[in-house]
C-alpha cells in the first residue's frame, strides 16, 4: 500500500515536471512571437518615415515648370533673373544673400556686376540659392518680389551691405519689409509679396536647378558658362575679376 | 481522511533580467554613439536637402545625376538606421548598415584627400568646397573610424540588454503557484 503510494507520487512529480516544461516552452514561444510582432510594429513606421522622407526630398528636388516666377526670370536660364537678355558675354552669379563669401565677392566686384547689368554690356543672370537655411529662402523670395517691382539690384545691394550672421533669426517679415522700404520699394505690395511667399516655389526651382548645374557653393560666378577658378583670387580681387571680364570680351 | 496532492493551476512567466555585464554597457554605449551620430547627422542634413546634395557633389566621385538623389536620400536613411540603433531594434542589421556607411564615408573622405580636393565632408550638414586651410580630413576619418568601431563591435556583440531586441528574450523562469487540492483517498 505504502509502496504503491510512493510510486504514484513519483509519477505525479514526473508528470508535473513535464507539464511545467511544456508550459514554459509554450510561454516562451508566445513571448517570442509577440516580440517579433512588436518589433515589426515599431520598424514599420520607421521605414515609413525613411521612405516618405526620401520620396518627398526627391520629388521636391524636381524643377517645377508650373511655378509663379518673377517677370525677368528665364526658364531657359534655370529660372535665373536675367538682365540684358540679348547682350554678350553672359555672366551667371549663383549666390545666397546670407553667405559671407558672397558678401566678400559683392564688396570686391558687386559694383562692377551692377554696372554691367544696368549698362547692358553683358547678359547678367542672378541665381538666388537658398541652402543655408530658412532665412535664405525668405530673402530669395523677397529678392524676386523686388525684381517684379523693377528694383532687384537696389534690394540686392542693400541686403549685402546689411548682411547679418547666417541664420541668426534676424530676417523675419518686419525686418525684410523694412529692408525693402529702405532700398526704395513700395511698402504695401512688397510686404504682401514677402508675407505670402509669392515666389517660394520659384526659389525651390533655383535650388533644384543649381543642383543639376553642379553648383556646390556660393558664390559661384561663371563667365560664358565657365566657372571662374576659385583659387585664382578673382572672387575677391577686382583687378583679377576685371581681367577675366576683359578676356571674355567685356569692354 | 483527505490526502493532499499538488496540482499546478497557474504559470507566470518572468523575463528575469540577467545581471548586466561590461559587454552590455559597451554595447549600449556603442549603440548610442553610432545611432546618436547617425540621427544627428541625418537630422541636420534632412533640413537642408539642397546643401546635402551639394556636399555629395563636391566629392566629385559620382556623376551629378546620381550624386543629387544620394544627397537627398542619405539623410533619411541615416535617420532610420540611427533610430533602430538607439532603440536597439534588429541591432545587428542596424550595426551592419551603420558600419557599412562609415566605410563608404571613410573611402569618400580619403579619396577627396588623396585627390587634393578642398572640401568639408558635409557629415553633419554643411559641406562643399572650403579653403584648403580648413580641410579636416584626418579628424573626419578618425571620427568615422570611431563610429565604424561601434558598428563592428555591435556586429560581434550586439548585447541586447537595454534594447528592444531584449523584449521577451530574458531568461525565462516559471513560478508555479501550487494549490493544495483535496483529493479523496481511495482506500481499500
Amino acid at each position: 500500500m505504502a509502496e504503491e503510494s510512493r510510486e504514484s507520487r513519483s509519477q505525479a512529480r514526473l508528470a508535473a515536471a513535464a507539464e511545467r516544461k511544456a508550459l514554459a516552452e509554450a510561454a516562451a514561444k508566445k513571448a517570442r512571437r509577440s516580440r517579433m510582432l512588436v518589433s515589426l510594429a515599431v520598424i514599420a513606421p520607421i521605414l515609413l518615415v525613411v521612405i516618405v522622407g526620401v520620396s518627398i526630398s526627391l520629388v521636391k528636388s524636381k524643377v517645377d515648370s508650373n511655378v509663379t516666377a518673377p517677370k525677368i526670370a528665364s526658364k531657359a536660364d534655370g529660372y535665373g533673373l536675367v538682365f540684358n537678355t540679348s547682350a554678350k558675354p553672359q555672366i551667371d552669379v549663383w549666390e545666397d544673400f546670407q553667405c559671407p563669401a558672397c558678401k566678400n565677392f559683392e564688396d570686391a566686384n558687386g559694383a562692377t556686376i551692377h554696372a554691367l547689368a544696368t549698362s547692358g554690356k553683358a547678359r547678367v543672370v542672378f541665381h538666388s540659392l537658398s541652402f543655408l537655411g530658412a532665412e535664405s529662402v525668405i530673402l530669395a523670395n523677397a529678392g524676386a518680389c523686388a525684381a517684379d517691382e523693377g528694383m532687384f539690384l537696389q534690394f540686392h545691394d542693400y541686403l549685402y551691405k546689411n548682411q547679418k550672421p547666417e541664420n541668426s533669426a534676424y530676417w523675419g517679415l518686419s525686418k525684410v519689409t523694412a529692408a525693402g522700404v529702405a532700398a526704395g520699394l513700395p511698402k504695401q505690395s512688397f510686404t504682401e509679396c514677402v508675407k505670402s511667399g509669392k515666389f517660394a516655389k520659384w526659389v525651390e526651382n533655383i535650388a533644384a536647378d543649381g543642383a543639376k548645374a553642379n553648383i556646390n557653393q556660393t558664390p559661384t560666378v561663371l563667365i560664358n558658362g565657365k566657372e571662374i577658378d576659385r583659387n585664382s583670387g578673382a572672387y575677391i580681387d577686382p583687378s583679377l575679376f576685371n581681367k577675366a571680364l576683359a578676356d571674355a570680351g567685356v569692354k | 481522511m483527505a490526502k493532499s496532492a499538488q496540482r499546478y493551476t497557474s504559470v507566470v512567466v518572468n523575463f528575469r533580467a540577467r545581471t548586466f555585464s561590461g559587454t552590455d554597457v559597451v554595447a549600449l554605449l556603442a549603440r548610442l554613439i553610432l545611432g546618436g551620430a547617425l540621427l544627428l547627422a541625418g537630422g541636420l542634413k534632412a533640413l537642408h536637402p539642397y546643401q546635402a546634395a551639394a556636399a555629395v557633389r563636391a566629392y566629385e566621385i559620382l556623376p551629378v545625376s546620381l550624386a543629387n538623389p544620394l544627397g537627398y536620400s542619405l539623410p533619411w536613411v541615416e535617420i532610420g538606421v540611427g533610430i533602430i540603433l538607439v532603440l536597439g531594434l534588429f541591432i545587428r542589421i542596424g550595426a551592419l548598415l551603420g558600419a557599412a556607411m562609415m566605410v563608404i564615408f571613410m573611402i569618400g573622405v580619403g579619396s577627396a584627400w588623396a585627390r587634393g580636393l578642398s572640401i568639408d565632408c558635409g557629415c553633419f550638414g554643411g559641406g562643399g568646397a572650403v579653403d584648403p586651410s580648413k580641410t579636416a580630413y584626418a579628424s573626419e576619418i578618425a571620427r568615422d573610424a570611431l563610429f565604424f568601431t561601434c558598428g563592428a563591435y555591435l556586429l560581434w556583440r550586439p548585447g541586447t540588454r537595454w534594447s528592444m531586441d531584449a523584449m521577451g528574450s530574458g531568461r525565462i523562469t516559471t513560478d508555479l503557484y501550487e494549490d493544495e487540492l483535496d483529493v479523496e483517498e481511495m482506500e481499500g
